[in-house]
């Protein structure tokens, strides 16, 4: 992987170039998306409907958010990057992993420009400056796992499978509401009847786990409990070595069927 | 057993290629129609092609389109497995299979001779410090730092080839690319190559221009379904490629000129009567022929056909032979050579006055080229300069 570094650097510069050509506000845009999100379920459910009693809620929202929309982007860019990427992959002989990561690691920067953002704020209306803070590098190490893995399956299945991207497109949707972004699962009033449904909705789903690690981290200032690091530990590195097993199995034929 | 750095082996090596299938496939069909899969249709690219190259050997490839020259050259290069056999090369393998294939759009050229030389594992001090050299060799200028999208296919063969020559490769593919150069270039670009060739690297190119081939290749593989037709001396091999090209001439023609009519014997001499391949520049050269007329033919016309290494026809005339009855020979002058260097074919043919034209029998030379000039012809034209011819040019003619 070491000998692939200048390679990476290299595709992930040509993803930013492709990406913000022509932009004169570059990656601000990508930071307006979560922003709007924020203000808008803020609007919604904290002051019009209010059905949710959070305190700081959009600091709470935004935590949420920018986990969500660092996978839920670098899924859906890395789904295509293979198939757009196709002279490359026919003509040229390079480990092609280097394709979906590098526009993972887009997606990561964007991430990371948001969370060198929202930490200060979060510092500042907590009043606080707690050692749990030290965790966010690691946190932030094994998500970028998780989503590298999961880009990887996703770009290469969508290269042998054309609908991939689609279906990954409507699946996106129902997972956005039932990954606690904008609730806290406890607070759900069928959680406190049907335990299990709680479980659910926190273990099943990987993605949860970091919301609610990084969300304890930055908007509590306290460490996540043992089993959630434990359980981010194993989603990202089972996740990571899913997707190099399976990238490697279907990427023999690539220069073929794309 | 590893190979040796640009020792290049291919044994057996056989691929096929679904029709149909395998191209952009959806998730549905895998549901749907899951027993279809033995019926698809398959082309074979390679079949069973063997093939030994030495470090410093230059081969290239012809062949007929679809004949498997770019499959093996992108299997060579790892781009394509193979279904069964071996394809590999020693040490570093630096492939220009396409133009700007592996450029950033967006990236000015500078920053894609970067990228080039990741994506075929460089370091960056290692493509750094050649970049100088790169962009001094592409002629380029101040377009260096233009983004590529710019470019013209000129320019991008120019960064393309620039950067791959430089990449001190110990094996270089190279596909029909260099066509796409002026002339200039394209001799810039052989006589880079030639200078990698002579530093121990092995080149594979594949090319439509005969006299690119000749320029660099002592050895050439004619390809031809999937299989090798010939493999030898390069002189050879071109010439069993243009008989290749010539069987596929449309069948009604070929039995037309074969029926009455056919020149069984083609020689090229010198003035005194040797035959000979290779001339000078001005010397004279008489073309022998053979003729024999499985019927007798009474109104038999000869003609003979120069074509320069792009295939245009150079010159061409033709003579009635009149009455042919079993055999004839027949001899055509031409006291002195008015071409400058380069290859050439001389194609000739005979035929009934009412029968179509075909010239079938095709005998390659080469001119040497002795006198100052460019292009074709050499008009042997004389400088005055303020009422003096100078004396260089008087002593010539």
């Amino acid at each position: 992987m070491l000998r692939y570094r200048f390679l990476f650097e290299q595709m992930v510069r040509r993803e930013l170039r492709q990406k913000y050509k022509g932009s004169a506000l570059g990656v601000l845009w990508y930071l307006v998306n979560p922003l709007v999100l924020m203000g808008a379920y803020a609007l919604v459910f904290s002051v019009l409907w209010r059905v949710v009693d959070i305190p700081d809620y959009p600091l709470f929202l935004i935590v949420g958010l920018i986990v969500w929309v660092f996978f839920a982007q670098a899924m859906l860019a890395a789904a295509p990057s293979l198939v757009l990427n196709a002279p490359l992959v026919r003509k040229v002989r390079f480990p092609r992993e280097a394709i979906p990561a590098s526009v993972a690691a887009v997606q990561l920067i964007t991430f990371l420009v948001m969370l060198v953002l929202v930490i200060p704020v979060a510092l500042a209306v907590r009043g606080t400056l707690d050692p749990a803070l030290m965790l966010v590098p690691l946190i932030v190490a094994l998500l970028f796992c998780l989503v590298l893995g999961f880009s990887m399956v996703a770009s290469v299945l969508h290269a042998h499978y054309r609908d991939v991207e689609p279906v990954l497109a409507a699946a996106l949707l129902p997972w956005f509401f039932i990954t606690p972004i904008f609730f806290r699962v406890e607070d759900l009033p069928g959680v406190s009847d049907h335990r299990w449904a709680g479980d659910l909705l926190e273990w099943a789903n990987p993605l949860a786990p970091f919301v609610r690690g990084l969300r304890d981290v930055i908007y509590s200032g306290q460490a996540p409990s043992t089993g959630t690091l434990l359980y981010m530990l194993g989603a990202g590195l089972i996740a990571l070595a899913i997707g190099v097993v399976v990238f490697r199995r279907m990427e023999r034929d690539l220069a073929v069927v794309l | 057993m590893s190979l040796r750095p640009g020792e290049i082996v291919l044994d057996n090596a056989t691929r096929s290629f679904a029709l149909r299938h395998e191209r952009s496939r959806t998730l549905k069909e895998l549901f749907v129609r899951r027993g279809n899969e033995a019926g698809a249709s398959r082309i074979d690219a390679l079949r069973e092609v063997c093939l030994h190259v030495e470090p410093g050997e230059a081969v290239g490839m012809v062949g007929r389109n679809g004949a498997g020259k770019t499959s093996t050259l992108r299997c060579l290069a790892g781009i394509v497995p193979l279904d069964s056999g071996r394809a590999e090369c020693g040490g570093r393998t630096v492939s220009l299979l396409e133009l700007g294939a592996g450029f950033g759009e967006d990236f000015t050229g500078r920053e894609n001779i970067l990228l080039n030389g990741a994506l075929h594992g460089f370091e960056r001090g290692e493509i750094e410090a050649r970049v100088d050299e790169i962009v001094a060799f592409s002629e380029l200028g101040d377009f260096i730092d233009v983004p590529v999208k710019a470019y013209s296919a000129g320019m991008y063969l120019r960064l393309g080839f620039s950067i791959v020559a430089h990449l001190d490769a110990h094996v270089l593919l190279i596909d029909e690319i260099l066509a796409v150069g002026d002339e200039s270039f394209q001799r810039k670009c052989l006589k880079r190559i030639s200078e990698q060739m002579a530093a121990g690297a092995t080149l594979v190119l594949v090319s439509h221009d005969p006299t690119a081939i000749e320029r660099v290749c002592q050895r050439v593989v004619v390809l031809d379904g999937g299989r090798v037709a010939f493999d030898g001396d390069t002189a050879d091999a071109l010439l069993f490629y243009h008989r290749l090209l010539g069987a596929e001439a449309p069948r009604e023609k070929l039995r037309a000129s074969r029926g009455e009519l056919e020149v069984t014997g083609l020689e090229l001499r010198d003035s005194g009567g040797a035959a000979r391949h290779m001339f000078r520049s001005g010397e004279s050269m008489t073309v022998a022929l053979k003729l024999h007329a499985r019927t007798p033919a009474d109104r038999a016309v000869v003609a003979i056909e120069v074509r320069d290494s792009r295939g245009e026809t150079a010159f061409r005339t033709d003579t009635t032979a009149g009455e042919i009855r079993e055999g004839a020979e027949i001899e055509f002058e031409v006291p002195r050579l008015a071409m400058l260097g380069g290859d050439y074919d001389l194609a000739v043919g005979a035929y009934d006055q009412d029968a179509p034209q075909v010239l079938d029998r095709i005998a390659r030379f080469s001119i040497a080229q002795t006198s100052d000039g460019e292009g074709l012809v050499d008009l042997r034209g004389t400088w005055t300069v303020g009422g003096r011819s100078s004396p260089e040019e008087a002593l010539r003619s």
